[in-house]
Formats: C-alpha cells, sequence, structure tokens
C-alpha cells in the first residue's frame, strides 16, 4: 500500500468529521420537521459546499475542500464505497418473499409504476432534448432512456415511514405498495445497468443487446445459484465464525466483490452492489437482527456522508434551472401518481386507495440521487439537469407522506 | 416476543376431516403408518380409507388383512374402513382415489429431510404432500405406540388460510388430549421496518419495535375471538424472518408432535422449489409431523355434483 501523507492523514479526518457531524446536525433539524434524514444531509452539503460556503467563505471552502489534494482523492473513494454500500442495503430491502406474496397484483402494479413514469420521462426528453439540458456526450436515446428509469425509480424506505406513519403498512394496500416498489426498484436498476453498459467507461460502450445480455445474464445466475451458494454457506458462518462480525463481513466482502465484478465487465459497480443485496436478504439465514445492524452501520455513517458530498460537488445555485426543475417534477409527479394509480386501481383498490398509493410511491428519496450522481459522473446529464433531479427527489420525498395523509384524510371526510 | 392465555373448558367443535385416506405399501413401517391414521380416524370419528398402489392378489389381499388385524382395527372403525387397490404410479393411484372418494385428509410417511436431487426431483411423500387437493398429515417416525399430539404448533402467517389452520389445530388439540398450541406468527419485513425508523431517539426505537410485536399478537388475538379455543393453553409467539424457516426452528426448539400449517388448494411446482417459500422451507426439513390444512377441492367438486 502506498504512503499515505501525515497532513493529508490529518485533513481526510477533519474533512470526515465536519462531513458527518454537519450531516447528523442538519438531519435532526429535518426530523424535528419530520422530513426525511436525506433532505438535511443533501442541505448540509449545501451549505458546506460551493453554493453556500464556498460563495460566502470561498477562503474556508478550498481550505477544507481542496480540489485535488490527496485527502479529497480519499475522500471520493470513501464516497464511492459509500454509494456501493447504499446499493447493498437497498437490495437488502427487497424481499422477494413478500413480493411472491403479493404475487400478480404486485406486478400489474408495479408494471405500470415503472412503464407510465418510464414513458413520460423518455418522450419528452426524447422529443425536446433542449429543454431537458441535453449534455450532447451521447445520443438523445440514451439519454432519454436514462431520463425514463430517473422517473420510474422509487425510494422503498421513504414509502415504508409513510406506510408506518399512516398505519397502513401491514394492510393490504400497504403490502401492495411495498412489494411493488420492490419489483419497480429492481425493474429500474436492471434498465440503468443496460444504460452504464451502453455508454461504457471512457465512451467505448457495449451494443445493447449485449449489455442487456450480460445484465440479465449476471442477474439470473446470481438469483438462482449465487443465491444458492450464499444460503449454503451463511448457515455455517452463523454457526461457526463470530456474531454479527462473521455475517457482516461476509456480506460486505461479497457486496464488493459483486460490485468490483460488474465494474469489470462493464456495468456498473452498484450494479453488482444491488444484486448481491438482494441475494444476501433473500436468505433465510440472513436474520433480520443482522439486516437492522447492516442498515444502521451505513445508514448512520456512509449515507450522509455521500449526501453531503452531493452538495460538495455541485453549486446548486448558479446549476439551478426553474424551468428544467419545474419540468422535471410535473413529469415526476404526473407519471408516478397515474403510473402507480391506475396500476393499485388495476389491482382491485378503490380509486382513492390507488390515488393515496400513488402519491405514497411518489417519493424518489436517496435512490434517484445515487442513480444521478452516477449518470453525472458518466457524462450522461450535465449538473442543471443532476440538480434538478434532486430536487425532484427532495421534493417528492418531502411531500408524498403529507400528500397521502392529506388524501386519505379528505377520503375519509368525504365518505 | 410472547405472550400466554390460559384456557380451561374442554371444546367441542367438529372438524372437518370426515374421510381420512392413508397410503400403505408393505413397508417396514406400514404398521405404523396405519395405526396412525387408525388412531386420528378413531378421535376424529372419520370414515378411512386404504390406499395400496399394486396388484389385487390373494396373497396381498391377506397380507393385507393380517396387517389390518395386527393394528387393532376394530368395532366401529373397521366397518368405516375401505381398502382400495390401484395400479400404476403410486402418486397418482393416491391422488385419483382421494379425488374419487372427496377424501379430506390424507396421511402419508415422509423422511424428515430430502437430499438436494430429491429436494428437486421430489420423492413420492413430498410429491403427495405438493399436490394433493385436500390436506395432508405427514407422519415423519409413524409409531405403532398410540401417542397422541401433545405439544403443537400452528401458523398463523398472515393469508386467506390462516382461520382454516388457526380452527383446524384448536379443535385438534382438545380432542387429542393435547396440552399446549404454540401460535407462531411473523413481524413482516422486520428488519426493513426497523431501518425506516431510524430517524426515531432510542425510546421512539424501542417503541416502534414493542409496538410492532405488540401489534402482531393483537391481530392473532382478534383472529382467536371467533375460534373455541379451550380446554389447553395457548402461547403466541412472534418471530422475525421468513415465516416458514422460523417455525420448523421453532417447532424443532419445542420438541413439538405436530406443525399445522395453512395451504392455498393450488399445487407446488418446481418454480416453488428454485424459489421457495413458507411451506417450501418447511417440505425441504420437517421439524415433526406436519398437517397441511388445505379446503378439500375433492370435495368441492363432490358438491358440485
Amino acid at each position: 500500500m502506498g504512503k499515505f501523507p501525515h497532513e493529508a492523514v490529518v485533513h481526510l479526518l477533519i474533512q470526515l468529521s465536519v462531513m458527518i457531524l454537519a450531516a447528523r446536525l442538519f438531519a435532526e433539524i429535518a426530523r424535528r420537521l419530520k422530513q426525511p434524514a436525506v433532505v438535511g444531509e443533501i442541505l448540509a452539503g449545501v451549505i458546506l459546499g460551493p453554493t453556500v460556503m464556498g460563495m460566502i467563505q470561498p477562503e474556508w471552502f478550498t481550505t477544507l475542500f481542496p480540489t485535488g489534494a490527496a485527502s479529497g482523492v480519499v475522500l471520493s473513494g470513501i464516497v464511492q464505497v459509500a454509494v456501493v454500500m447504499l446499493l447493498f442495503i437497498a437490495g437488502l430491502e427487497v424481499d422477494l418473499h413478500v413480493v411472491w406474496q403479493q404475487g400478480k397484483v404486485a406486478l400489474v402494479t408495479s408494471v405500470f409504476g415503472v412503464v407510465v413514469p418510464f414513458a413520460l420521462g423518455f418522450v419528452f426528453p426524447y422529443f425536446f432534448p433542449q429543454y431537458f439540458g441535453f449534455a450532447e456526450n451521447y445520443s438523445v436515446f440514451i439519454f432519454a432512456l436514462f431520463m425514463g428509469t430517473a422517473m420510474s425509480i422509487t425510494a422503498l424506505p421513504v414509502i415504508v415511514r409513510i406506510l408506518m406513519d399512516t398505519n397502513l403498512f401491514k394492510s393490504k394496500m400497504g403490502l401492495l405498495v411495498v412489494s411493488s416498489a420492490m419489483i419497480d426498484d429492481v425493474t429500474g436498476w436492471l434498465i440503468f445497468s443496460v444504460i452504464l453498459g451502453m455508454i461504457g467507461k471512457g465512451g467505448h460502450g457495449l451494443p445493447l443487446i449485449t449489455t442487456i445480455i450480460i445484465t440479465l445474464a449476471f442477474t439470473a445466475t446470481m438469483l438462482t445459484v449465487g443465491r444458492g451458494v450464499i444460503n449454503r454457506i451463511l448457515p455455517w458462518i452463523n454457526k461457526n465464525l463470530a456474531w454479527p462480525g462473521g455475517i457482516l463481513s461476509f456480506s460486505l466482502g461479497l457486496c464488493f466483490m459483486g460490485a468490483s465484478f460488474t465494474e469489470y465487465i462493464g456495468l456498473h459497480a452498484v450494479f453488482g452492489a444491488f444484486i448481491i443485496g438482494v441475494c444476501v436478504g433473500d436468505s433465510e439465514h440472513f436474520s433480520e437482527r443482522a439486516k437492522e445492524i447492516v442498515h444502521q452501520f451505513i445508514n448512520s455513517v456512509f449515507a450522509p456522508l455521500f449526501f453531503v458530498s452531493i452538495g460538495l460537488r455541485v453549486n446548486f445555485l448558479t446549476n439551478f434551472d426553474l424551468m428544467l426543475t419545474l419540468i422535471i417534477v410535473v413529469i415526476a409527479f404526473v407519471g408516478k401518481v397515474l403510473g402507480c394509480g391506475l396500476g393499485t386501481r388495476l389491482s382491485g383498490l378503490t380509486w382513492r386507495e390507488s390515488l393515496a398509493a400513488g402519491f405514497g410511491m411518489n417519493a424518489r428519496g436517496a435512490m434517484e440521487i445515487i442513480l444521478s450522481i452516477v449518470a453525472l459522473e458518466n457524462g450522461l446529464i450535465n449538473e442543471k439537469v443532476f440538480v434538478s433531479l434532486v430536487i425532484m427527489a427532495l421534493v417528492t420525498s418531502m411531500t408524498s407522506g403529507p400528500l397521502m395523509k392529506w388524501y386519505l384524510r379528505t377520503s375519509e371526510l368525504g365518505k | 416476543m410472547s405472550g400466554n392465555i390460559k384456557n380451561s373448558n374442554l371444546g367441542g367443535v367438529s372438524i372437518a376431516f370426515q374421510k381420512i385416506a392413508v397410503g400403505v405399501a408393505f413397508s417396514p413401517t406400514a404398521e405404523a403408518m396405519l395405526m396412525e391414521t387408525a388412531r386420528l380416524a378413531q378421535i376424529l370419528s372419520a370414515e378411512m380409507l386404504l390406499i395400496h398402489a399394486g396388484n389385487q392378489t390373494t396373497d396381498t389381499e391377506a397380507r393385507m388383512n393380517e396387517m389390518i388385524a395386527k393394528c387393532d382395527i376394530n368395532g366401529s372403525l373397521r366397518s368405516r374402513l375401505t381398502i382400495i387397490w390401484g395400479k400404476g404410479d403410486p402418486v397418482d393411484v393416491i391422488l385419483d382415489s382421494c379425488r374419487k372418494h372427496y377424501v379430506d385428509l390424507l396421511v402419508t410417511g415422509a423422511l424428515k429431510k430430502e437430499n438436494l436431487v430429491e429436494y428437486y426431483v421430489g420423492t413420492i411423500a413430498r410429491k403427495v404432500l405438493r399436490k394433493a387437493g385436500c390436506s395432508v398429515l405427514t407422519i415423519v417416525n409413524p409409531s405403532t405406540e398410540s401417542k397422541s399430539y401433545k405439544n403443537v404448533v400452528v401458523s398463523a402467517e398472515d393469508s386467506t388460510y390462516i382461520e382454516e389452520a388457526l380452527s383446524t389445530a384448536c379443535s385438534l388439540v382438545p380432542r387429542d388430549n393435547g396440552s399446549w398450541l404454540h401460535i407462531v406468527r411473523e413481524v413482516k419485513m422486520y428488519g426493513l421496518t426497523m431501518a425506516a425508523s431510524d430517524q426515531h431517539t432510542e425510546e421512539e426505537y424501542e417503541n416502534v419495535r414493542q409496538g410492532l410485536v405488540k401489534q402482531e399478537i393483537e391481530k392473532v388475538e382478534e383472529i382467536l375471538k371467533d375460534i373455541p379455543h379451550e380446554g389447553f393453553r395457548i402461547n403466541i409467539k412472534m418471530v422475525s424472518g421468513k415465516s416458514g424457516f422460523e417455525l420448523p426452528k421453532f417447532a424443532q426448539r419445542k420438541n413439538a408432535d405436530l406443525l399445522v400449517v395453512g395451504a392455498p388448494p393450488r399445487r407446488f411446482s418446481f418454480f416453488d422449489r428454485l424459489f421457495p417459500h413458507d411451506l417450501e422451507y418447511i417440505f425441504a426439513d420437517l421439524p415433526c409431523n406436519l398437517l397441511v390444512v388445505r379446503q378439500s377441492k375433492y370435495r368441492k367438486e363432490e358438491s358440485r355434483g
């Protein structure tokens, strides 16, 4: 291993300390305002980053986060690891068992919940790319594909929290919404993986069909053979190794291995982490307590680091485009509420329940931000689109709970 | 994560198992299987069908009668006993006979665990278990000694079959002089729920955790209100994780005599084994005797004429 200069170590530790503390402070403020932690964490980054501190006290900003410094390189490495781990826990959250129990109903809901927002998100940018800040690095088709995917993704933890608040989590509607959101996530990341495979690294992308085959082959192999192998190793680990150290080391080691493999074969690392998360989380030997620990560990340390880094990377003020943001927010709302509403209606819920479910599933949260940052890093979108997508993710996450509650309350009053 | 209810009076709920069939080959465990089934038919005052896949010859008939005599099947039960002979694949013979005779409960013997190949290909017992259109009682270690089901575990997993499973268990336990019924229910998506509760203080977090358990216990108690459950003790147990996986583990820990689960009337396919769900986890490694409660498809066919 290379030597890391003493000054850089100090610098890096200060950066981490400031980021984690600021994230916690603003997450607490968000919590008091009954908003998701991610809102506060992003805000912490915006304040520490070029948008606020960089404008008011540029020398503080450059001292704390100098460009090109060794500590900065290591910090971006840590943030990359954080993204991979966040996708790993997103995979852990996918409960194939619950999806299976819900069966066709969940499938119908999720198909509409993906197809309608995807179609809207694809059609408008495809025919009017100039209004969407098209970066011109890749074809309009790939750009539109990404925008479609960005519109169809969901934020499962936000949805779960909303359903818990409304006491609907274990209801028929709640389970339907959660299982559909799980299918949406898997579909969304599959499509996104194909897009990333198509654009490739340094512009050397794979043909569409090859990417689709690789993605599906990896997914199918992992969900059958891989899952079976994991399922046979985990009991041994549970029995012979220290708990929870053994299971955590194994699952995270596997996550990084899967991530490096997909990165190597031309898909993105996040996809490998996500699929490994699904496989590990689906094992009956990976206890719910272990899931809880992994979540707590990643959500409390790595997630804040990642979300603060978003604000550090981009100037949210200079890259803010009101019209673009409005268009994206409107498409996101219409696509998801309409799509999920239609899907749940066809699955047997009443119109009122369906639209309430649509509002609930509109939350994009952390997944949208991760999707956007990966797209930004790969030159698929520019900073303006990125800022608009982050704002859309925050707006949808902040409003879905109140809107769902408001709609359910109005429905109750109207009865 | 559990709660206890003590009951005193003996219940007298009639159980829907009016016709009980058992598949018998001339194997070392055949006698024990027959005795176990006869004991059950006595308790439930049910008709008994003995299905044998094989040729009906003077010799096999004599062996069968000898076996019946050894099993002490006399009196009214003997008059309610019918022997069915069928040729062909044992699984088809058993299932066809069940269908033709409108069987409510099929009793089979099975190995505790299948190896990997057997699991995917399926043995006779497992095939019957997966394909039968009626309830199936799978006996792991059949015994010639009369032994009642004292300690019964029942799954209260959220499904349309939960009431069938619970009421069957609640009516079987007192009839068989059982003493304990452990009702096991899963706290669904426990890990995800707790992960989504990361914006709480320690106290609130603990409240969420306890609330989850309490909520599920209350649901079980609510269902039990409509089901007579007297004459035995009830233990409501919450588990987190996949209930189909946790359920056998719990049954093993409690040294249960019988595990009762509800099941859909559909057949289980290879796909179910590839992506196992609750029942497939249990089928893969039977913790004790297993009663799969299924609304009899054959009875429905009979009522349709």
